[in-house]
């Protein structure tokens, strides 16, 4: 290393700036060099003075809190951020008009449809328990009903055995609901007739639980089937069935 | 809260901190408290006002924007002070050699050594502040005076040879008036 680079070099090295390569040559030039090495410490001496002695001007704190409080309200406050036009609220407003309306509108829409499924459905129930026709397959066995269904539906209805659980299996049969084939299953608890009626939802519903004329009915979704239960058996009774259904 | 609240915090939060340091550099380049304020309270708005492109460290950027306050208002008012301070080409790299004397520098007072810091001009005045007094690194110093690394470099070792001849020189008369 020339005696020029050294004192070239010497502020990066002062500064820790200087890569460690040019580290190791510049140290081992100071080590043969006794001039370099007093410039050296003079460029120390130099920054330690300066920052032991020179002055640092702290911000005047009436000056910091002035300027604190004339940050937020410092006129032309946004000019490179988008301005709204004037329109924008009345559109906006329209815009959320026509939201609720027709967040409203698909909420009755839905009311309705639950209304006249729930209506459909316990017609169905009755009608089958009035005619004594609960079932078109007599069976307990869930390995019987569930391919009787299948082969008279577009669909393959779910078919679970509950008679561990209390809810005995006793056939199942077809109804027509909502426009469509449905498949029902009817299960008995003591002397309580219950009707699940099963199709292919039409997209994701919330759970439902009502009674209508002394019958109870609960409302679910799974793996993409509307579940509807219908019966005169007790509400909690007929909730424990529906979870036992959804799990 | 609203989105002007959320950004005024953040401003609080990631830029406010960096206030002394701002007020320090444009007191060191206006070299007096009142223009100072000015500066730096235009600066800081103007750093508000510009938020949304921050990037990297807030220090530099903050500063950064001091700086070009301080170079509007040198424009202004201190026309003479700006020879060389928007300079943007690489200097040569400093070789010289120091004198012999600047022993001096561990006694020169207070006093001596802001009074000859604030004769440097603008340019190594600038980044000496940076250097020393704010500790920046090299990129952080180039980012700010908006140069090569290189110059920052250069201005710094100038800075530095100037300010021990200075300090050097007045330590000198003031040894020659005690022995006279």
């Amino acid at each position: 290393m020339t005696r020029e680079e050294a004192f070239r070099l010497m502020h990066a090295y002062v500064d820790g700036e200087l890569d460690p390569a040019k580290t190791l040559e510049l140290e081992a030039h100071l080590a043969e060099n006794p001039s370099a090495r007093v410039a050296c410490e003079r460029l120390r001496d130099l920054s330690v003075a300066i920052r032991a002695k020179a002055d640092y001007h702290l911000a005047p704190a009436e000056f910091a809190r002035r300027l604190s409080a004339s940050v937020p309200a410092a006129p032309g406050d946004k000019p490179r951020r988008f301005a709204p036009p004037r329109w924008l609220p009345s559109v906006a407003a329209l815009a959320g008009i026509a939201l609720a309306v027709w967040i409203a509108t698909a909420l009755i829409m839905q009311f309705r449809e639950d209304e006249r499924l729930a209506t459909e459905v316990l017609a169905s129930h009755v009608r089958a328990t009035l005619a004594g026709r609960s079932y078109d397959i007599a069976s307990s066995d869930q390995h019987t009903v569930k391919p009787w269904l299948s082969a008279r539906l577009a669909f393959s209805p779910p078919v679970a055995d509950l008679s561990a659980q209390g809810f005995e299996l006793d056939g199942g049969r077809l109804d027509y609901v909502g426009g469509q084939r449905v498949a029902v299953l009817a299960y008995k608890r003591r002397q309580h007739l219950i009707d699940v009626y099963l199709w292919p939802a039409g997209g994701k519903q919330e759970n439902l639980a009502l009674t209508r004329d002394g019958f109870n009915i609960e409302r679910f979704e799974k793996s993409g089937m509307s579940f509807w239960l219908v019966s005169d058996l007790n509400r909690n009774e007929l909730a424990d069935l529906a979870r036992l259904l959804a799990n | 809260m609203g989105p002007m609240d959320e950004r005024r915090q953040r401003f609080e939060r990631v830029v406010m901190p960096h206030l002394d340091a701002a007020y320090n550099l444009a007191r060191w380049i206006t070299r007096n408290d009142h223009d100072a304020q000015d500066v730096a309270q235009e600066a800081v708005l103007r750093a508000y006002r510009f938020f949304d492109g921050l990037r990297g460290g807030a220090k530099p950027w903050l500063l950064a924007i001091v700086r070009n306050s301080c170079l509007s208002w040198l424009q202004v008012n201190r026309p003479a002070d700006l020879a060389g301070f928007d300079d943007r080409v690489a200097e040569t790299l400093a070789s010289e050699e120091d004198g012999p004397e600047t022993q001096a520098m561990r006694a020169c007072d207070r006093r001596m050594l802001n009074e000859a810091i604030a004769a440097l001009p603008a340019q190594f005045r600038e980044v000496l502040v940076l250097r020393e007094l704010e500790d920046m690194s090299y990129k952080e110093i180039a980012r700010v005076a908006d140069v090569p690394i290189g110059t920052v470099m250069s201005r710094l070792a100038r800075a530095r040879r100037l300010l021990g001849e200075s300090v050097r020189a007045v330590s000198n008369a003031a040894g020659h008036s005690v022995n006279r």
